[in-house]
């Protein structure tokens, strides 16, 4: 089995250089003690208001990491669920986590434990409420959807990576009236979450999340280093239009650009002037 | 280091003879079991910060291989004649590594299947309410473990296919499960249905840019909108190509990037959400 390399592509490797250079020297800023701005994400100040309405109902919250593995994805949606948990013990309101991974349940148990430990109510904690139902697509679609019909929830949660059974849980979330919040990477389902949720958190949103949440400065620094490379890539992308415009699309340099190779490549083209 | 060198340059560091991988493989997982059983009463007598200090030099490492195998240069030939230019030393680990997190995937299966069961037990057991539905979890548990254990075995030949386990599995599988799983799947068309209705309300001027959008691209997908106008494919395509294209590859960008500064922070110990 082949696998990629820097040394394959040189574009590739300056571009992950500058992004890694951009978050840590942000953090860095942060923890410094330079004052981050966020912007406001309306879906994210929904939660306070979906657990309060769960509270209020006596009825369970769901949270659902979807079938993703456990990898950046599933931290990410931990993180969140772990957010939500402690301000749902403030009030001792149930709640249900539902994993369709096994590993991702293993440590969403350690992480529901700790939330309700942190929140100081660790009494509140029972294992039997982060539940693995099934690593089948559809059996845990099936199952997700029973329990939401059954204990008619009163707020859910959807944060993670989601295939074809993200509209089955909105769908189902909808007809029992819950104030659904769905954030995800994966943009396919973005509009099936539109549709039927009452607020979606879109693309790289997700992962400003627990930034948003915590003020944590590490978090913001991080996320003020991904605006900078994300910057960089419009730039990129201007700077390409102007230049194929100006000198055509067979230009030497463009063509680098456009299909880059190993360093052997680049350093020909830089000694050249751009040339081949 | 003369020894490394040489193994290096036969290659036969990850490529061991047919007949020494067994003694070694075995030598791994007998390793690999004291490390974890010695692992665990060190962890669990050290303070928390001396055992975060554990799992964040692990952490470290850990991504350090995995960094360091994409950024090493790959044509070692210069110095090792026999290797090949297309990989570096680290390349060949990178799938016994992926084999090891497939290994802590199958305990983590074990762990949650345990959950489910003890669960459903309880409540069987407690007569909770709805207990009916944790008997038949239960029953299918055990029915579809045993067929599919079994068929397994059958197909190492190490037990006797017979009409009952060919007619019980076949059953259970291919005219139970997988019905099943398409019938959950052919909901989802009833659910787009639903929630298009919802989104193409016309109640902002947004709602009606979207609703005359996704009029214009589904009719000009279909052949009945070449049938109407020549025009309407091309519309369909260019708002295709030329606004959603371009909307979706912005949206990637960012996760990438963002799913990028995420794992830096894990592999640095940054992240404090559930590390």
């Amino acid at each position: 089995m082949s696998y990629q390399h820097a040394q394959d592509n040189w574009f590739s490797a300056i571009i992950i250089g500058f992004i890694a250079l951009a978050v840590l020297m942000n953090i860095l800023r942060a923890q410094l003690g330079a004052q981050l701005y966020i912007r406001r994400i309306p879906g994210l100040d929904a939660i306070d208001e979906a657990i309060g309405r769960s509270t209020e109902l006596g009825r369970p919250v769901t949270m659902i990491p979807g079938l993703t593995s456990f990898g950046v994805v599933a931290v990410q949606a931990l993180t969140i669920f772990k957010y939500i948990t402690k301000q749902i013990a403030r009030f001792a309101t149930p709640m249900r986590l539902l994993s369709g991974d096994p590993t991702v349940f293993a440590v969403a148990q350690e992480a529901i434990a700790d939330a309700y430990n942190e929140a100081g109510r660790p009494d509140l904690y029972d294992p039997d409420n982060v539940r693995f139902l099934s690593d089948r697509q559809f059996a845990f679609a099936s199952g997700v959807a029973g329990l939401i019909q059954r204990e008619r929830v009163a707020a859910n949660f959807m944060f993670g990576e989601f295939f074809a059974e993200s509209l089955i849980f909105a769908e189902t979330g909808n007809m029992v009236g819950a104030i659904q919040i769905a954030g995800t990477v994966s943009f396919t389902q973005v509009p099936f979450f539109v549709a039927a949720c009452d607020y979606t958190i879109i693309g790289d949103e997700f992962y400003a999340t627990s930034a948003y949440l915590s003020r944590e400065p590490v978090l913001l620094g991080s996320l003020v280093g991904q605006d900078i490379a994300k910057l960089l890539f419009a730039l990129t992308t201007l700077g390409g239009v102007i230049a194929a415009s100006i000198a055509g699309t067979d230009a030497p340099i463009i063509k680098l650009l456009g299909q880059p190779g190993g360093w052997e490549a680049f350093w020909k083209s830089v000694l050249q002037g751009g040339g081949q | 280091m003369v020894v490394l060198t040489n193994l290096m340059a036969q290659q036969t560091i990850w490529r061991l003879p047919e007949e020494s991988r067994v003694l070694f493989a075995t030598l791994i997982v007998a390793g690999a079991f004291v490390l974890i059983l010695g692992l665990i009463p060190v962890l669990q007598t050290l303070p928390p910060r001396g055992r975060r200090a554990i799992v964040v030099t692990v952490t470290f490492l850990a991504g350090l291989f995995f960094a360091a195998e994409f950024f090493l240069p790959v044509d070692w030939t210069a110095i090792f004649p026999k290797d090949d230019p297309k990989r570096n030393f680290l390349t060949p680990a990178i799938q016994p590594a992926q084999n090891v997190l497939q290994i802590i995937g199958a305990l983590a299966l074990g762990l949650g299947t345990f959950g489910l069961v003890r669960l459903h037990l309880r409540n069987a057991v407690q007569r909770r309410a709805q207990w009916g539905y944790s008997i038949v979890l239960l029953v299918s548990f055990v029915v579809m473990a045993a067929f599919s254990i079994l068929n397994t075995l059958a197909e190492k030949k190490i037990v006797e296919r017979g009409p009952v386990l060919e007619r019980g599995f076949a059953i259970l599988f291919d005219h139970t499960l997988i019905q099943l799983d398409a019938a959950m799947f052919s909901l989802v068309a009833f659910y787009i249905f639903s929630a298009a209705y919802r989104a193409f309300r016309i109640r902002s001027v947004e709602a009606s840019i979207l609703m005359f959008t996704a009029m214009l691209v589904m009719i000009g997908v279909v052949p009945l909108g070449a049938q109407i106008s020549p025009a309407l494919p091309t519309i369909a395509n260019w708002v295709l190509a030329q606004l959603n294209a371009p909307a979706q590859r912005a949206i990637e960008f960012g996760v990438g990037i963002g799913g990028l500064a995420m794992a830096i922070r894990l592999w640095l110990s940054l992240e404090r959400g559930v590390t």
